[in-house]
This record gives structure tokens, sequence and C-alpha cells, in this order.
């Protein structure tokens, strides 16, 4: 029953992903991304990661993707609908790039498969114990605390950079 | 087996009392308003008009099914589902009352699915149904769809900020994001001696924080802006008629009824009764419907006594206000617990 579902969830997960890149308008694109964000939170779910499954959704889904809409909308980018496969030219010009990228996702992905068992005996060795709420925060505030903060203000630094960036731009097409 | 069939029995009850008291409110908000203009209300139809709900939606389904052209369809059709049913959805971790009864050596509970992460379930289960309304206002092809649309995903992304913090405080306090377990803890003391140890006692700022972020949450008078007759002729449902659009005020409806209870939950101790604390079960789910019924009131008593915001206002109120507020209520309720 669970074997099932899992084929299923990832079936949509997939079949999501290739949405998001094979919509024709951008609001199909940004449904097509919540489906596979509702399919990979069942799959937490059914690996037992209650609270990895929640955040996934209130953060990516409620909010993320919330944001995504707004701006698509602002934009009135859904007016005209793009043609299929308007980019073609542009892509052959990055097609080295988008190979390297591609090979490089294929190679990590078949690194990860390959090597999950040594991952699940190093699992049951020393269990991490992340899928209780208390674990995770023990993980995340005690063990990795210093990480952890060093990205959320590399997020931080992210975010400040496209606003300046932004900013700037706009500043001088208004000149 | 009796397990199963009493959580099926829970799933049926608490889903048709949901959805029927949601009926109920549409005719407590008409007969308040009535109440409040000095006016009658609707009294045709039944004894004081109790059969109202049932007039009306017969009438809805009645209607003429219409779809504008231009429109997305096949989105213009999803939008009212996708924003009745996550308010719908949020109710199962709602712990109604206590302990029902024991069956097999296992407690069953007055919720329908007693979580670990309820707290953080019911925020992210009600933050989806802002898409029903997007959509709905993007599909629509309308100008005033479009613009009701877009302000309702902007204000709710800004008010659920504060109120996830609130959330937070409250969280922090009781060490936990089980429902229950919160409720538990507010009423296993007592405060001074008498009080309950509410959290609304506890968190006063968190309480009035938390009660004016689900009026904008739920896109309600003064910041229904995502309607905003005045000035939007009906903002995101100007297009929907018939049952489409009945399935968005009953999806409104049910999001004020599920946030009504979540503040009782977080807040007023659930279904405890003050000074009775062995109170059998439906006693603590009649004091539970007594609490929701205040915020339910409350609700609606706002409606009709304040006029709406201005649109700047609503998003300065949210960002310069009340994410400050919250965030020092986090701050000040993490220094007073680790002192």
């Amino acid at each position: 029953m669970a074997n099932l579902l899992f084929y299923l969830v990832s079936l949509g997960a997939v079949v999501g992903a290739l949405g998001v890149v094979a919509a024709r308008n951008p609001v199909v694109s940004v449904l097509s991304l919540l489906g596979t964000f509702f399919c990979l939170a069942t799959i937490y779910l059914l690996a037992g990661f209650e609270f990895l499954a929640a955040a996934q959704i209130l953060v990516y889904a409620g909010a993320i993707m919330v944001l995504f809409l707004f701006v698509i909308m602002l934009l009135n980018l859904g007016g005209q609908e793009r043609p299929l496969m308007d980019h073609t030219l542009a892509m052959s010009r990055r097609l080295p790039l988008v190979v390297l990228v591609g090979v490089a996702l294929a190679a990590v992905s078949f690194f990860a498969v390959a090597r999950s068992g040594e991952a699940q005996a190093a699992a049951e060795a020393a269990p991490l114990q992340v899928d209780t709420l208390g674990g995770l925060a023990q993980m995340v505030f005690g063990t990795y605390l210093l990480p952890f903060e060093l990205s959320s203000v590399l997020l931080l630094a992210a975010a400040i950079a496209v606003l300046v960036l932004a900013k700037r731009e706009r500043g001088e097409a208004g000149r | 087996m009796s397990l199963f069939l009493a959580q099926v029995l829970k799933v049926v009850v608490i889903f048709a009392g949901l959805v029927s008291a949601a009926g109920v409110s549409t005719l407590a908000e008409r007969k308040v308003s009535a109440w409040i203009q000095l006016r009658l209300g609707p009294n045709r139809v039944g004894p004081f008009g109790v059969l109202q709900p049932l007039a009306d939606g017969i009438k809805f389904f009645f209607k003429e099914e219409f779809i504008p052209q231009g429109a997305t369809r096949w989105l213009f059709l999803l939008a009212p589902m996708l924003a009745a049913i996550p308010a719908m959805m949020t109710v199962a971790v709602i712990p109604f009352t206590g302990v029902i009864a024991t069956v097999d050596g296992t407690p069953i509970y007055g919720s329908i699915a007693d979580i670990d992460i309820g707290a953080i379930y019911v925020m992210a289960i009600s933050g989806l149904g802002v898409y029903g309304i997007i959509l709905g206002g993007w599909a629509s092809n309308s100008k005033y769809s479009l613009l009701g649309g877009l302000r309702a995903s902007a204000q709710m992304i800004s008010y659920e900020l504060s109120m996830i913090l609130v959330i937070l405080s409250i969280v922090a306090m009781s060490g936990t994001m089980n429902l229950r377990e919160i409720t538990d803890q507010q009423n296993a003391n007592s405060l001074l001696g008498f009080l309950p140890a509410w959290n609304v006692f506890y968190q006063p700022l968190g309480f009035v924080l938390f009660v004016i972020c689900t009026f904008a949450e739920t896109n309600r008078h003064p910041f229904d802006f995502a309607e905003c007759e005045s000035e939007l002729v009906g903002g995101f449902h100007t297009e929907y008629s018939s049952m489409k659009f009945a399935l968005f005020f009953i999806g409104e409806y049910c999001a004020m009824i599920v946030m009504s209870c979540l503040t009782t939950t977080l807040f007023l101790g659930g279904a405890a009764v003050p000074f009775w604390a062995e109170a059998p079960w439906f006693v603590g789910l009649a004091a539970f419907v007594v609490k929701a019924a205040f915020f339910m009131f409350l609700f609606i008593w706002v409606r009709w006594s304040l006029p709406r915001f201005r649109y700047d206002q609503l998003m300065a109120l949210g960002w310069k206000v009340f994410l400050p507020l919250a965030l020092a209520n986090v701050f000040v309720t993490g220094l007073v617990l680790s002192l």
C-alpha cells in the first residue's frame, strides 16, 4: 500500500516537474510546481518526516508559490501565452552548459543510488533521530547550529544583493 | 474494528458539524447585522427565519452557471474547490473536547487526527486557501477579479507571518506543537490561585495580534480587500455565479470557524470549563462551542461596526506594526522562558 502510494506520488512529482518546463502558460507552470511540491511532501510523510512535510507545504506551497503567482499576475505574464519552443535558438547557444549541468545531475543521482545501501547501513548504525520534532531541533540548534545559522545569513545576503542589483538597474533605466 | 468505526464516526460528525455551522453562520451574519442596524432580518422561511440557509442553498443550485468569455475554463472551475477544501481540511486537528472514551486501552480524543505537528499543520493547510482566491481572480479574465486576487495574495503572505510568530511564542511556552497537549497544559494549573492558566493571560499581546490576523487571513472586514465591493464590484468572485459562488462563501465561513476554533484552542484553554476540572467530555464540547461561537460573533460584530481600511494602510499595519510587535513578543517570551 505504502509502496504503491510512493510510486504514484513519485510519478506525480516527475510529471509535475515536466509540466513546469513544458507548460505554455506561466500560471500553469506554477501550478505544476505546486503539484510537485505536494508529491514531495507526501514522500516525506511516507518516510516519516512529518515536520519536513508540513514545512515544505508551509514554506514552498503557502508562501513562495503565492509570491510567484503574485509576480506573474502583477507583470501580467499570463496574458500572452508563450509558444512552445520559442527558446530553441537561445537554448542552442547554451547547449554545452545545459549538457554539463545535466551530466552532473545524472552523476550525482547515480552515485546517490549506488551508495544508498551504505547510507542505510550508516543510518542503522547511528540513527540521527530527525524524524521527531525534538530530535530535529537538537540537530539544527545544537549539533549543526553554526552551519545552519551561516547558511541563513548567506540567504539573507543573497536577498539583499538581489534587491540592490534590481534597484540599481531600474535607476539607470530611468535616467 | 471499533477503533476504526469511532474514527469514521468522528470524521463524519465533525465534517457535517463544520458545514452546517457554516450554514448557520450565514444566517447569524444576517440576523446580527439586522440587530445592529435595528432591522428584523430574514424571518419568512421557517420560524424566525431559521430555514433561510436551506432556502439559500436551493436557490444557489438553480441559478444559472456562467463562465465569462476569455476565462481559463478549467482553472475557473477549479478555483472554488481550492478555496473550500483547505478550510475544511484544517478542522481535522482541532481538539474539540477531551478524551471521549477508551477503546481497547486506546483513548479516543476529541479531534479527528491527534498529530504532533498540529499547530504547523493548521497554518500550512489554511495558507493554501489563498490559491482559490488568486486563481479564481486570474482565471475570470476580468480586471476587478484580477485586482482582488492580487490583493488577497499580498495580504495573506503579510499577515501569515505575524500569525506564525504568535503561534511560535505559544509553542515555545508549551514546548509542543500538539494542539491537544497545548490545551491540556493550559488547564493543568491555575494562575494566582483562582484564574485558569489560559494563554490569553500569559500572552495578551499575542492574543490581540492573533485575533486581528485571523480577520486578515480570512479576508473579513475591515480587511476584505479581496472583495471590497465599493471599489472592485465583488473582487475575486465578481464573475462567479450559482454553486461556484456559494463554494467560495462556504470556504470563507469554514475558514472563519476554524480560525475561531484555533483561537479558542491556543488561547482560551479549548474545551476547559473554568472551576470544573473533571467536566465530562460533552460539557467540554459545549464549552468549546460557546467559546468559538463568541469569536464567530466577533467576526460579524466587527464587520458591521468598523469601516474598511485603505489598502496601503493594511500593508503598512501588517509589516510595520504587527510584524515588529510579534517579533518582540517572541523575543520577550524567549527571554522570560530562559530566566
